[in-house]
């Protein structure tokens, strides 16, 4: 028995190349004398049991590779070291363990920048690079925007993230009777190509990479960002950034919707083949966990929904005709980061190895890069409160702490006063260096997923994972995505949680510091930011001076071609940019799509 | 006719698509026994006011998380003023700042709701707010009857003679009650029993009563089992008391006073005898 074992192991080793010889105790031969053997089996037993294995290959490989990589692009530092001076290892793996534990880390852990990600998407993380620090930033006109993008740029922030106004979102200009009340109120008023030149002024978009918070009209916004960059001389093949561009999660979760699920599938896979082509290092899409589980859900829901909703945009595409492996790697990823660090955690790993699998299995993706699952991270808004405003900035940095452990490629951390109005510049600052205090100060970038091999972590990573997966079944059952939003399901499920929250909050099952416990009477309320509510009038004079001042001509031949366009099949995209280019409004060219696709109509449920 | 179950619509002016508070009210309303309407998203003053109506509601609750209350929730005030539904209460919800709240209160929302709200609160404060639209649906037993008439009289002696010689009623008891400054003189009617009621003094409450109305009914008084009962239905019911407890009123009985105010402008007595 022992024998037939062992000449299985050593020519298993024998068949993988010189690497794994090294590491045997001696050179591997057919046949073992049993003096052999008993001194192989010894020294086997003398080290832990830790044998000869798949895992030590594999882990071999790891570091010949990643020094390759680090080679090309060093670290950080040379070396990391703690203020004892004990040396920071790039990677911890198991130490010992038998076989079929090993078997198991490397089916569901595995290594850092490899199937099936659970350890990061990257194989040396942050001792590369730290995330990006993208702060959300957006209100009253582009010039004040553009004002407070530069100032957080000063500060150290390293890539944009833009917040538009409602109007800007649903797709109407600042002067629509619909936007009343509305204008710059959550973001930036954009209207037309005229106000992005003003949004980007000063900025080199081939510098920076900027986030967009766009949905439905993500087409318009994305081809007058591709403009203001041939303005600047860039070419839209070096354009770096994302559009939101996740019109699923706006029926569930976030409101902001414009046209009916079917022609917005195609806006989306209009643009995912455009930038294939054109602006190949786009993130065409951030498909959003964000909004469900600010609406409420829990951190499975959370998965399981948006990787519910991003299946159905890897299917409409396929459908489309375009191959997997082009559009796959441009797929990003948002997800929110709560008070409760460990499921965070775990939930981000779960996340990480569960898109790996269903981009893989499902989807027979052959390129490691569709497999990966990128993603922004956003501390969690609903969990701040009103009361004792400061606790905030605690729980952000809770929050970011777990987004971190994570492995997030971006973050966005909230600002103390933003369950009273948007912030102001003092709190987005403090925000900021939240952040830069985690990555420069706490030393937890310093290794690769410090928590993997934990077992709570690990248990936690797998169950989230397997709850998700049922839920993704359960859609699946009832037709995909599309379909159990349009029953009316996701919704449900996520008011039920949020319902729950409530009710145990309310009875103090969980506790809120300062909300329902430790509260304070007569707080004094904080400096908060205003936007000038004359805003809508003056934009409205702005837009009035716009449209006298472009050529209507060329307007109206780019509308009419764009609604040709769209009662047809063709792309979608370059008869937009051509619209922006001839300053087009946002809310012409979104009238034009509404008069063709129509309006999406909720059903009450 | 019974009082109807409140309705309440629960409402989502303006473009901002947060409708997680919205949801989670109108749920909560809905458990605490309220009929609940739910706007949607993306509603106009004007469409909020007009299914207010066709809904026929007690109560607007409005929720705005993009700064977009101060344009739009005094709009809707408006709106319902013009058209004759300001009885209809209007809170409001969402992120607003607390200093936005005096402004909001003038323009005629009743309450603003901030976040770290319970729905307990909320559903406390419409229910004592809201406009009752009927009568409320436990009716109680009707007095046993009328105990008394009170009648101010700015003299007994030329007051009586109407009722012993032209109507036959008989002096049963006749007194000073000295707390209240007033000779009280008991005519028996069937089961039931006028009270004249001249002042003793010229600052005494009936003295007041005459100067400011003149001389007639000064209250009624209805005989009912539990005095403290009644007390505690008016109460409950928003009307506005005299008398927070049952006191002693002489003859062996426990009487307490209503307002005129909610009593359609003749005050009120509820008494009880003791001694029965």
């Amino acid at each position: 028995m022992v024998v037939a074992s062992l000449r299985l192991e050593v020519s298993e080793a024998h068949d993988v190349g010189p690497s794994i010889r090294r590491a045997l105790p001696f050179p591997p031969v057919r046949i073992l004398t049993p003096d052999a053997i008993i001194e192989w089996v010894t020294a086997g037993w003398e080290r832990g049991v830790r044998r000869v294995s798949d895992f030590e290959q594999r882990y071999e490989e790891w570091e010949k590779k990643t020094e390759q990589t680090v080679k090309k692009r060093p670290e950080r530092k040379e070396s990391f070291v703690t203020s004892s001076g004990i040396v920071v290892r790039r990677l911890y793996v198991p130490r010992c363990g038998d076989k079929k534990e090993l078997k198991r880390y490397m089916e569901n852990v595995g290594f850092p920048g490899e199937y099936p990600f659970t350890r990061g998407v990257q194989r040396t993380m942050y001792r590369g690079r730290f995330w990006t620090m993208r702060q959300y930033a957006g209100f009253g006109t582009a010039e004040e925007t553009n004002r407070r993008f530069r100032y957080l740029l000063e500060q150290g922030q390293t890539g944009l993230s833009t917040a538009f106004d409602l109007p800007t979102q649903i797709g109407y200009d600042s002067d629509h009777p619909m936007a009343r009340g509305e204008v710059g109120k959550v973001g930036v008023a954009i209207s037309s190509l005229a106000d992005m030149e003003q949004l980007f002024d000063g900025i080199p978009l081939d510098k920076v990479t900027t986030s967009m918070t766009i949905n439905a009209p993500a087409a318009v916004l994305l081809a007058m960002y591709i403009v203001v960059g041939e303005k600047q001389g860039v070419p839209s093949e070096k354009l770096g950034g994302t559009t939101q561009n996740d019109i699923l999660k706006e029926y569930v979760a976030r409101g902001t919707y414009i046209f009916p699920p079917k022609p917005s599938m195609r806006l989306i896979t209009d643009i995912f083949a455009y930038c294939s082509e054109k602006v190949p290092q786009w993130n065409t899409i951030s498909i959003s966990g964000y909004h469900i589980r600010e609406a409420g859900s829990t951190a499975v829901q959370e998965v399981a929904f948006t990787l519910a909703n991003a299946i159905a945009y890897v299917e409409a595409a396929v459908k489309r005709g375009l191959d997997v492996d082009t559009f796959g790697p441009r797929l990003s990823f948002f997800f929110n980061a709560h008070n409760h660090f460990f499921e965070e955690i775990a939930k981000f790993r779960a996340a990480r190895r569960l898109w790996a699998r269903i981009m893989r299995e499902r989807f027979g993706a052959k390129n490691p890069k569709s497999w990966q699952l990128r993603f922004h991270t956003q501390t969690g808004g609903s969990t701040l409160t009103a009361q004792q405003p400061d606790n905030n900035i605690v729980r952000v940095t809770i929050q970011a702490l777990a987004a971190v452990l994570g492995g997030t490629q971006s973050l966005h951390t909230n600002s103390r006063d933003e369950a009273l109005a948007l912030p102001t510049e003092e709190s987005a600052r403090i925000a900021l260096r939240t952040q830069q205090i985690i990555a420069f100060e706490s030393g937890v970038a310093d290794t690769v997923d410090p928590l993997a091999g934990s077992y709570y972590v690990e248990e936690l990573t797998d169950e989230i994972e397997r709850r998700a997966m049922e839920y993704i079944e359960k859609i699946d059952e009832m037709g995909g995505a599309v379909q159990a939003i349009e029953a009316g399901y996701m919704q449900r499920e996520i008011r039920d949680a949020a319902y729950r929250t409530q009710m145990a909050v309310e009875n103090g099952e969980e506790i809120v510091v300062g909300v329902n416990a430790f509260r304070v009477e007569d707080e004094p309320e904080p400096e908060l930011l205003r936007v000038d509510p004359r805003l809508g009038e003056r934009r409205r004079k702005e837009l009035a001076d716009l449209r006298a001042g472009r050529s209507a001509a060329e307007v109206e031949t780019a509308l009419a071609r764009l609604k040709e366009a769209a009662q047809g099949t063709d792309n979608l995209m370059p008869y937009i940019v051509d619209a922006v280019r001839g300053y087009a409004t946002l809310g012409e060219i979104c009238g034009v799509l509404r008069d063709v696709f129509g309006e999406y109509r909720p059903a009450q449920w | 006719m019974a009082e109807r179950t409140i309705r309440v619509l629960v409402a989502k002016p303006g473009l901002d698509g947060h409708d997680r508070g919205a949801l989670v009210i109108a749920q909560g309303l809905r458990d605490a026994g309220m009929e609940v309407v739910y706007s949607g998203l993306r509603q106009t003053p004007e469409q909020i006011v007009a299914a207010a109506l066709q809904e026929d509601v007690d109560c607007i609750g409005l929720s705005s998380l993009s700064g977009a209350h101060m344009e739009l929730f005094p709009e809707v005030v408006r709106l319902l003023r013009a058209q004759g539904a300001d009885d209809i209460l209007v809170v409001g919800g969402g992120v607003i700042p607390r200093e936005d709240i005096p402004a909001l209160k003038e323009a005629g929302i009743a309450e603003v709701f901030t976040p770290g709200t319970s729905i307990q609160e909320t559903v406390e404060f419409i229910r004592t707010h809201v406009r009752r639209k009927e009568v409320p649906q436990d009716i109680p037993e009707p007095p046993d009857r009328i105990d008394h008439i009170g009648i101010a009289v700015p003299s007994l002696r030329e007051a009586l003679p109407f009722y012993t010689e032209q109507l036959g009623m008989r002096v049963i008891h006749q007194e000073v009650i000295e707390d209240q400054q007033v000779t009280a003189a008991f005519l028996a009617v069937g089961e039931s029993t006028v009270e004249l009621l001249e002042p003793t003094a010229p600052d005494s409450p009936i003295a007041k009563f005459l100067d400011k109305r003149g001389p007639g009914i000064h209250h009624v008084a209805y005989r009912v089992k539990d005095v403290a009962e009644r007390l505690r239905r008016a109460r409950e019911a928003g009307c506005r008391l005299i008398d927070e407890e049952p006191r002693p009123g002489g003859h062996g009985k426990l009487i307490a006073f209503v307002h005129p105010k909610s009593t359609g402008g003749v005050l009120t007595e509820f008494c009880q005898r003791v001694d029965e």
